[in-house]
């Protein structure tokens, strides 16, 4: 699904990636845990064809870096469904609004064909009381919670989260990879940057750890693992106390506490969740949610 | 274009409507200047073709030439050049009587002594100088032909007029081409950057151009539309002021005033699509 062959990544003089090799397998979940400016966001923005490798090769799927036209590069985002820390949300639209508009970039623009998509999507967050709030009127862990309805909503193949907890308190940040954790299990392929140990460990999966750009590749448990926890004062909203609260003791949203505070909606019931899969594969000019795999456009 | 894209483009006007009416008075300020010109050019172009209509080409014709060869000269001049009226000699004294006062003078003259001619109403594509030109030689070379006048300088000075304002509206033309593309391009670019975050989220998305920038092109053909109505407007009622004692002015057929509107919004829909074009590659990957 996504490999990285002697990757190097300069940003001027600054080295951001030094020959990087790995692979991740359809449906497996990664973690690439590492200091600031260890180069987490390097690779995922590599990932996502925001930036190119100084050199090697960076395949998603079919699709290959370096030849991507602005059509393909559009495609192939299409079938990520990424999480920032910031979470990136329209502003000026309400929270369903910001999961459709997904779906309107694949080319979906019949409320018949949309509405189910959303509510659904909306549902899996616990979001769809609120439905109609603007991004400014909703929590941190809602807006990250949308973020993650918005990126599931065309049912990729595919999860990139960007330090999904990075802007949150504890408790929603627990909710948060709960939920991730849950798509995961669902059938996406999850891959999280973080620069939490605890995190890390929350999530489980393959452990890679990034210290200047370079790779080590750990399974389970990293022993080094509290040297990337941040500092109390790093700044992070509401720290975990004495810097080890345990997210590991993360579970399912079906079974999460219905009576965190924060998310008013995750007692609500969630229908049986849907099989994430590749949609049918368009061509490369069509609106659509592209097959990550059988698309030929991205090969060079 | 899905009903989407259109409420789009409502969202982008409401978020930026100090934008949108900038951009709207700046076109209508050029569109007015455009369509004042074409009403001129227009009212030339109507003036010049009455003018057009007087023109006639007067065919001499020799002593002596018989019945039936001025029939068949008449045959050729109207199958090759137009309608030709004999005039003859004693209807061409009596024309030329009519406009000399001194009677005296006429009672002077013993003889008539002007010669049987064709005037000749030209075809239509024959009433440019050059054309009279060749035309005149050409029925100069027929046997029966003495002369031909057709008041070379005269028609020679309406061509140079007419080509003069027709220039001067492809110019003007010009101008407001470049003033479109001019003001669409800053202010969708304005209007871009204002959002700027916004379209990030959509490119990274994986939002293709066309999606982005489909509302702006439908924003900026909207405020061509309501610009260039504003425009003929205007132009109406100035026609309608000056008409008041100029009463032959006339304002433009409709068909050039739907003309009008649908080449401003042709126009912008190009310069909007080329813009974004630009604009979105500089904002990002």
């Amino acid at each position: 699904m996504i490999s990285f062959e002697h990757v190097t990544k300069r940003y001027g003089e600054r080295l951001a990636l030094d020959d990087v090799s790995w692979r991740m397998d359809e449906g497996e979940c990664v973690v690439v845990l590492g200091h600031s400016a260890a180069g987490k966001t390097t690779m995922l923005r590599l990932l996502t064809h925001e930036t190119q490798p100084t050199s090697g090769v960076v395949t998603v799927g079919s699709f290959r870096s370096g030849r991507l036209g602005r059509t393909h590069r559009a495609l192939l985002r299409r079938t990520i469904g990424v999480v920032y820390e910031d979470f990136r949300l329209l502003a000026d639209r309400t929270v369903f609004e910001n999961v459709a508009i997904a779906l309107h970039i694949a080319g979906h623009f019949e409320d018949a064909d949309v509405t189910p998509k959303v509510r659904r999507a909306l549902q899996e967050v616990g979001l769809e009381a609120h439905r109609d709030l603007l991004p400014a009127e909703l929590s941190y862990g809602e807006r990250q919670r949308c973020a993650i309805a918005r990126a599931i909503v065309n049912r990729p193949a595919l999860i990139l989260a960007d330090e999904p907890t990075g802007a949150l308190e504890p408790r929603s940040a627990q909710e948060i990879l709960a939920l991730l954790l849950r798509i995961h299990r669902e059938g996406a392929a999850l891959l999280v940057g973080t620069t939490r140990a605890e995190v890390a460990e929350a999530i489980g999966g393959r452990r890679l750890v990034l210290a200047d750009g370079r790779l080590t590749e750990t399974n389970g448990a990293s022993p080094d693992a509290k040297a990337y926890m941040p500092p109390a004062s790093s700044g992070d909203p509401a720290p975990p106390a004495g810097g080890t609260t345990p997210v590991a003791s993360v579970t399912t949203a079906a079974t999460a506490a219905p009576a965190v505070a924060d998310a008013p909606a995750a007692a609500a019931p969630t229908p049986p969740p849907a099989p994430v899969a590749p949609a049918t594969p368009t061509s490369p000019d069509a609106p659509g949610q592209p097959d990550l795999f059988t698309n030929p456009g991205g090969g060079s | 274009m899905h009903p989407f894209h259109w409420n789009e483009a409502w969202r982008l006007f409401r978020a930026h409507r100090g934008l949108a009416l900038t951009s709207v008075v700046s076109l209508t300020a050029a569109l007015t200047l455009c369509g004042l010109f074409l009403v001129l050019d227009h009212n030339v172009r109507q003036a010049l073709r009455a003018l057009g209509d007087r023109r006639e080409m007067i065919v001499y014709l020799k002593d002596g030439v018989r019945e039936s060869e001025r029939t068949v000269l008449e045959d050729k001049l109207r199958q090759y050049f137009g309608e030709p009226t004999y005039v003859s000699p004693k209807e061409a004294w009596a024309r030329f009587s009519e406009q000399i006062a001194d009677r005296e003078l006429l009672q002077g003259v013993d003889t008539n002594p002007l010669p049987a001619s064709y005037h000749i109403r030209l075809k239509p594509e024959l009433l440019s100088y050059t054309a009279m030109q060749q035309s005149a030689e050409q029925i100069e070379g027929f046997d029966e032909v003495d002369a031909v006048r057709f008041g070379g300088e005269y028609v020679r000075q309406l061509d140079e007029l007419s080509g003069g304002v027709r220039l001067a509206t492809w110019a003007i033309g010009a101008i407001v081409v470049f003033a479109i593309v001019l003001v669409l391009y800053n202010t969708l670019r304005l209007t871009v950057l204002a959002r700027r975050s916004q379209v990030e989220i959509l490119l990274r998305l994986g939002a293709s151009d066309r999606f982005i920038a489909t509302p702006y092109v439908i924003e900026a053909m909207l405020q061509t539309s309501i610009a260039a109505l504003v425009a003929l407007l205007a132009a109406f009622m100035l026609r309608q002021t000056v008409g008041m004692r100029l009463h032959d002015l006339s304002f433009l057929p409709w068909t050039s005033a739907v003309g009008f509107v649908v080449a401003a919004v042709a126009v912008s829909w190009a310069a909007a699509q080329a813009a974004l074009a630009r604009i979105l590659r500089t904002i990002g990957s």
